[in-house]
């Protein structure tokens, strides 16, 4: 349960503009550690946490983070027909005709683009965006969000180790 | 940690850190602009990509800013120190803290316009911290290993 409460609120967080540049070094690995801290508080366990437990736990709740993450892009996308790939569109097109490759290559890639644009544009949908969005989000959060509950463990079980001493 | 185990992070980190400097790249082998907008995307969900601090080159730059570069190269070079190198000793978490106040110093000290932002600062306590973080993820990483093996 405290995955899937932090998993939706990091998810929400990662589609916020400015916010989403911090999902991954900020607000997916404190969404674990948060995660780990409700579940110790839940079962009132003063126990340390085992690895297991914390890679569970931060895999989990990367996994939610990623399905409310896409699904949230996705619907507003589908929504509004707008995203950062039309908004960033022309300084695609500019940054790839300066590279020193070949015009066909060049060719190939704007064309590739324009088409998902288009779809994006015309429908609010686009299979190879819906697809680019599903991997980024299902890998790159599921991988944080472990890395977030191994890190997270250590500080809490730091703590415990602390407040046990210290009795 | 079974050497396999300390190459495969290795390796797999030097992927990570080899799709940042996707755009030199492609100075060796063109087909790989097809990637560049989808790594972008990648990318654009563990650093802000703003212009202004990513590392430039020739045609290009890196796809992360100057401080998540030094923080992923630190995390590569201490998975490349742990490649020949097994046994650790446990380091206490304050010291990850320690690691990271040199870079939350430098972010609050740039942002208050006490200095300017300077990509060389950024990138060396990214690195830091990048370096540091990465004894608790392998101790996190050991330690599911034996409990694995429990």
């Amino acid at each position: 349960m405290s995955s899937l409460v932090c998993g939706f609120g990091a998810g929400v967080l990662q589609i916020v503009p400015l916010l989403r540049s911090f999902s991954c070094c900020f607000i997916l690995p404190f969404a674990s550690f948060i995660s780990l801290l409700l579940n110790q508080r839940a079962t009132k366990s003063t126990s340390r946490i085992t690895t297991k437990n914390a890679l569970l736990f931060g895999l989990v709740t990367g996994l939610y983070a990623a399905l409310f993450g896409s699904f949230l892009e996705i619907f507003i996308t589908f929504i509004t027909k707008q995203n950062d790939i039309i908004s960033t569109f022309p300084e695609l097109q500019r940054m790839i005709n300066n590279f020193p490759v070949g015009p066909e290559i060049k060719n190939e890639v704007l064309t590739l683009f324009q088409r998902v644009r288009e779809d994006i544009l015309s429908t609010g949908f686009s299979v190879l965006y819906t697809f680019s969005v599903l991997v980024n989000n299902f890998m790159v959060n599921s991988i944080f969000g472990a890395v977030g509950g191994l890190i997270g463990a250590q500080i809490i079980n730091s703590r415990i180790n602390t407040t046990k001493n210290e009795f | 940690m079974r050497f396999p185990f300390r190459l495969m992070i290795f390796i797999l980190l030097t992927v990570w850190c080899a799709g940042i400097f996707l755009e030199w790249f492609i100075n060796f082998d063109s087909h790989l602009l097809f990637g560049l907008p989808f790594l972008q995307k990648t990318y654009s969900l563990v650093c802000h990509q703003e212009r202004a601090k990513l590392l430039l080159f020739d045609h290009g730059g890196t796809l992360t800013c100057a401080r998540c570069t030094g923080t992923y190269l630190g995390l590569l070079f201490s998975s490349l120190f742990f490649v020949f190198q097994n046994s650790w000793k446990k380091p206490h978490i304050k010291f990850l803290f320690l690691a990271a106040t040199p870079m939350i110093l430098d972010v609050i000290l740039y942002s208050l316009n006490i200095y300017h932002y300077s990509k060389p600062i950024a990138f060396i306590t990214g690195f830091l911290l990048g370096s540091v973080g990465f004894l608790y993820l392998y101790e996190g990483l050991n330690n599911l290993i034996l409990e694995l093996k429990n």
